[in-house]
């Protein structure tokens, strides 16, 4: 096998992961977009009609009209979603650059790790806030979380394997493990809050039962 | 197949599996949107007990007002003195229910209703029952164990405390507060408070319409 060969087969399923995590920031980036953009529309039209009932409101587990009208839904004094609709057109932006044959400076994915970071750590407070201190979901809130997950997961993993953390790490087995199993921690992620949503709420769910 | 794609897939059946149970418990259950619009006010129906708490004296026109509370639920706070001022306007005629509906969301409302309902068990429920309310702003929202704060208000309505704490703690009392919900929750009550005016729904917006509807009762 010729050098050439070696680097064409190295290289490629990098370029899949690269096209796959673009598509990735693309549409999860859009998805968020439209949940803040709702959100925002929501909340609205919960300040001009105190009375009105949003249309996440199913039950009293799901119902966005009691997470919405709380301290934690405005953590830095205006609506979290004004954050999510700032945020997540960044990614649709990244999406499409990349897509569009863009290549990104080092420091470009640095900043995205940054943003990514900070975007999973407020979502996972937000969960936790949800889940144990408010009491209630909202579901385009979820979609929200649904969307942060990945787009961190897929975005460190990136740049574990292009060394974007240092050689040492970029070398590790930790990446190399983590990197076989992307699809089970992703899945696993979305399985543990899952389960805390079954398990906080279960004497409502059994009362449908 | 790999190991990675086994216990991704594995995962992943999981999840399906949970996501569909949830889903499927969601659009089947009928009642999981209003509480019923109406309901039987007989003796011993689910919406009056024969052992729910009613407030003062029973009135003899027959007709109920039942209301399903949350002590730490700032909405029943403000509707509080309103009911107060119903039962004085309608004394003797009307009969005013209270059931306990303590919301999962709130820390300390199922403590809240174990204090009331263990100084029922003195025979001070309507004091305790308004203790709440008038001090609820020095309590609620709080996300620690308000406990002591309960037992304060026993000791200064003169409670045996020693019974009060036997109450407070027991399975007893822990049961009669989750009865009222299971009835509650048997109705499709989700928030509070909800309210029923001779066993329909009532859904006021106005303080007028208090008076209005409670008149319209009595004059069937």
């Amino acid at each position: 096998m010729s050098t050439a060969e070696q680097v064409e087969l190295e290289v490629r399923p990098q370029r899949q992961d690269e096209v796959a995590l673009a598509w990735l920031l693309l549409l999860g980036g859009m998805v968020g977009l439209v949940a803040s953009s709702v959100l925002i529309a929501e909340k609205i039209a919960l300040l001009t009609d105190p009375t009105y009932v949003p249309s996440c409101s199913v039950n009293p587990v799901l119902n966005c009209g009691s997470v919405m009208s709380t301290a934690q839904a405005e953590v830095f004094g205006f609506p979290n979603p004004i954050l999510g609709v700032a945020a997540f057109p960044v990614l649709v932006t990244t999406g499409a650059t990349l897509l569009a044959g863009g290549r990104l400076a080092a420091w470009y994915w640095r900043g995205l790790q940054v943003g990514v970071t900070l975007g999973l750590g407020f979502v996972l407070w937000l969960a936790f806030q949800s889940l144990y201190r408010i009491g209630a979901l909202c579901p385009y809130c979820m979609v929200v979380w649904a969307v942060v997950w990945p787009t961190f997961l897929y975005v460190t993993l990136r740049n574990l394997r292009v060394g974007i953390f240092g050689t040492a790490i970029q070398r590790s087995r930790l990446n190399r493990v983590l990197g076989d199993w992307h699809a089970p921690v992703l899945l696993g992620g979305y399985l543990v809050v899952l389960v805390l949503v079954g398990v906080r709420f279960w004497s409502y769910w059994s009362t449908l039962l | 197949m790999r190991t990675q794609t086994k216990a991704a897939l594995g995962i992943g059946a999981a999840l399906a599996a949970i996501l569909a149970a949830l889903i499927i418990l969601l659009v089947v259950n009928p009642d999981g949107d209003e509480p019923a619009a109406s309901a039987e006010t007989g003796e011993d129906s689910v919406l009056v007990r024969s052992d729910s708490h009613v407030l003062g004296e029973e009135g003899d026109s027959g007709v109920t007002f039942v209301e399903f509370l949350d002590f730490e639920c700032e909405a029943c706070g403000a509707v509080f003195p309103v009911v107060e001022q119903l039962r004085e306007d309608y004394s003797g005629r009307v009969t005013f229910v209270a059931r306990y509906f303590p919301l999962e969301g709130h820390f300390n409302s199922e403590r809240a209703a174990r204090a009331v309902e263990s100084a029922a068990r003195q025979g001070e429920f309507e004091a305790m029952y308004q203790k709440m309310y008038e001090t609820q702003s020095t309590w609620a929202e709080a996300q620690v164990p308000k406990d002591d704060v309960f037992r304060g208000f026993a000791e200064e309505l003169g409670l045996d405390l020693e019974q009060y704490d036997a109450d407070y703690a027991s399975e007893e009392v822990l049961a009669r507060v989750r009865k009222d919900v299971a009835d509650g929750e048997s109705l499709g009550v989700q928030g509070t408070p909800t309210i029923y005016v001779d066993g329909e729904l009532f859904q006021p917006e106005s303080v007028q319409d208090f008076y209005d509807t409670l008149d319209e009762a009595l004059a069937k």
